[in-house]
């Protein structure tokens, strides 16, 4: 468990850092993108209003000033006299309409506002108009196209009227433009779906019906917003028609793009305007892509991310593992290393006395046997006890010098004499050296060197000691397990990864049991009777292998055999 | 046969010296090289036993001091610290066996033997060389005659 929690705090860390430090770049780019694509989509939706709003207005401006222009052509062309009469008009009238069927009706007016001749779907003639607004303007500045009104019919209509001065007097001509056709006229307006145009006066009322379902004459609720003096096209990019669609809250939240320009011909005001979803439905499709693109990119980053992060940790567990796994051979190695050496200093140490031992068992042997030749000792019994004490004196101390030399070696740290050696002549060398041991016990030695075997850099004599302790030590276990028949032992020697040779020594004697297989290299650790052997001979052999820079293996089964396995560095140059 | 034996283990002097005059051999005994260099001077010894591990100037000096000074006495190393280099920094340094403890008392007495017997043939050798050397030169003195003499 106390192991899971660093791997998870550096999982956390290289995960967070790889899905971050890719995605702040990558999300930064796309919100940078979108955010300029979009300011250049709504411009150009803009700018496309704006020209069609302004075309729009040249549209309706011709038209008023063709429908200005006819009367006025007619005013010229006519005298008063030639118009006074109803007949008269209506001539002049069906003429006009030839031009344009936008005129309703025409009349005439003498300067005192009474209706002199009219021809129309009314009854107008003889009512006085000298105190309407229309008039009075007309009479001061000329010419008129007045703001859509009741008047006398009651019913939403504008008029153009032209004052012509002829003879001291004056007089004027009237016609009334169709409501329908104007309004058919300004509504056409090609943009997108919810596009729709209308026209308010200065007063904000509307002289032409949106589409939407106003009346004419009606306020404008978003008149206080675009109402003002300006010149060209104005854009408004969000007017809420609050109010609009009382009693319809889905419209009431519908935000609209806006734009307006001032008629030449007339102060009134051309309003364009569509519904902003439906003018930047363009950049939503561009909008969903980018956010499709977002959604795909991140989680393709995170995808890797958690890929990547999981071969990360499972090379560095794989890493760390090979770290303590070598850690724990250099400590082992280190403390071998230690305790041989201070095993040699107990050795040294303990000859001095045993050394003593000696001396004194010797005078004591010799003062016996000249006691003894004095006849000063006459029980004879006694007198063998003694001596056979005697001899267990001198037995122990050989065997307590026999451990202190193994210790001596063990911890003996003489410098290696390295030469490069071929295995193909060494091999048979020492195993010739056993092999009459080997055959008394009916051991079958078998020898597998590999041709292509290079070269080992190694110290001869020490290679030698190694082997012979591994090849007694495996006679020993064949010895225990089969007697004198049926005992193998072979020795395979091959090229091995990273420029090593691979000595493998492998018997089929009894085996070592798991639980010892882990203190086989420890100093003094053995399973032979006690004064058989040190427990020496592998730690030995592990130390010289340590110090020839190879490494030194070991593998058994109980019942089956044991292998022993030594790499040594191969030589750089020279094949074997 | 004259044995010096020098070690800093006193109990070992002690009955090594005891047992060995038993045997008939005559025995000296200094617990330190400096010691031993003086007995050296004062008696006529034929063969040292030596330690090599000792407070002072050591036994490897010792032997040194030993060899420059009665290049012709034999000297046994005996130490408990029986190491390759010891051995051959003592055989190089002119001791006649380098052994370690702890050995037999009769085995050391075999090595004291040899090296006493190697001793007799090597002043023997140098009588025969300086007699030759007196019949070629009957006039000239015999500065080591003295000495010579003394060996023995």
């Amino acid at each position: 468990m106390k192991q899971e929690n660093p791997d998870k705090t550096m999982r956390k860390t290289i995960l967070s850092s790889m899905i971050l430090i890719p995605m702040i770049p990558f999300m930064l780019v796309i919100f940078i993108g979108y955010f300029y694509s979009k300011i250049s989509i709504e411009n150009r939706t803009v700018e496309s209003m704006q020209r069609i709003v302004e075309d729009h207005r040249q549209m309706i401006d011709t038209f008023l000033r063709e429908r200005r222009t006819n009367l006025q052509f007619i005013i010229n062309t006519h005298s008063f006299e030639t118009l006074n009469t109803s007949r008269n008009l209506e001539f002049v009238y069906h003429n006009l309409r030839t031009i344009s069927n936008a005129f309703v009706d025409l009349g005439v007016f003498n300067e005192d506002g009474l209706h002199v001749a009219y021809h129309g779907p009314y009854q107008l003639e003889g009512k006085v108009y000298k105190d309407e607004p229309w008039f009075k303007e007309v009479m001061e500045t000329g010419v008129h196209i007045s703001d859509v009104f009741l008047g006398f019919r009651d019913y939403p209509h504008f008029i153009i009227a032209i004052k012509k001065k002829e003879n001291d007097r004056s007089w004027i001509l009237r016609a009334t433009i169709d409501t329908h056709i104007f309004n058919t006229m300004v509504g056409r307006i090609r943009i997108g779906d919810t596009g729709e145009a209308y026209i308010i006066n200065k007063q904000g009322l509307f002289q032409t019906q949106p589409r939407t379902g106003r009346d004419i004459l009606e306020p404008d609720p978003a008149r206080s917003t675009y109402l003002r003096p300006h010149e060209g096209v104005k854009t408004y990019t969000s007017v809420r028609d609050f109010g609009w669609f009382l009693g319809q809250p889905d419209a009431v939240q519908n935000d609209h793009l806006v734009a307006t320009t001032w008629l030449k011909e007339k102060p009134w005001l051309l309003v364009a305007r569509q519904e902003k979803q439906d003018a930047f439905s363009g950049l939503r499709a561009f909008m969903y892509i980018v956010g499709l693109i977002a959604v795909i990119g991140s989680a393709a980053i995170v995808f890797v991310a958690f890929n990547q992060t999981g071969r990360l940790l499972q090379r560095i567990r794989d890493v760390s593992g090979e770290k303590a796994s070598l850690k724990s051979q250099l400590i082992h190695a280190t403390r071998l290393a230690e305790l041989g050496q201070m095993a040699a200093g107990f050795a040294h140490e303990i000859n001095n006395p045993l050394q003593i031992i000696r001396s004194e068992q010797a005078l004591m042997d010799f003062i016996l046997a000249e006691m003894k030749e004095k006849k000063e000792i006459t029980n004879e019994q006694s007198l063998e006890e003694l001596e056979d004490s005697m001899r267990q004196m001198i037995i122990q101390v050989e065997r307590c010098a026999s451990i202190t030399q193994a210790i001596l070696k063990f911890g003996r740290h003489t410098e290696p004499q390295i030469e490069d050696i071929d295995l193909h002549l060494f091999i048979p060398e020492i195993t010739g050296t056993i092999s009459n041991k080997a055959g008394v016990l009916g051991i079958s030695v078998k020898q597998m060197i590999d041709d292509e075997t290079p070269h080992v850099r190694g110290d001869k004599g020490q290679l030698q000691q190694v082997l012979l302790n591994l090849f007694n030590n495996a006679i020993h276990a064949i010895e225990d397990r089969h007697g004198s028949h049926g005992g193998k032992l072979t020795v395979s020697v091959k090229p091995a990864d990273n420029a090593s040779v691979e000595i493998a020594v492998q018997d089929n004697g009894t085996g070592i049991s798991q639980e010892n297989i882990e203190k086989i290299f420890s100093p003094f650790f053995t399973t032979k009777q006690p004064g058989k052997g040190t427990g020496l001979g592998l730690s030995v052999c592990y130390g010289i292998v340590e110090g020839l820079k190879g490494t030194m293996d070991v593998s058994s089964q109980v019942g089956q055999g044991t292998t022993f396995t030594v790499r040594l560095p191969a030589s750089e140059n020279g094949k074997g | 046969m004259k044995i010096l034996i020098i070690d800093d283990e006193e109990r070992f002097l002690h009955s090594t010296q005891k047992l060995l005059k038993r045997k008939g051999y005559d025995v000296e005994t200094a617990s330190s090289g400096e010691k031993g260099l003086d007995l050296l001077l004062e008696k006529n010894i034929d063969v040292v036993i030596l330690d090599v591990k000792m407070p002072g100037i050591g036994g490897m000096e010792t032997l040194k001091r030993i060899k420059r000074q009665h290049p012709t006495v034999e000297v046994i190393m005996l130490t408990g610290h029986g190491t390759a280099e010891y051995a051959v920094d003592a055989l190089m340094w002119g001791a006649s066996d380098f052994l370690i403890k702890p050995i037999s008392v009769s085995e050391m007495i075999g090595k004291v033997e040899v090296s006493f017997a190697r001793r007799l043939v090597l002043e023997n050798k140098i009588r025969a060389a300086r007699d030759i050397e007196k019949d070629r030169h009957p006039e000239s003195k015999q500065p080591i005659n003295n000495e010579s003499r003394k060996d023995k």
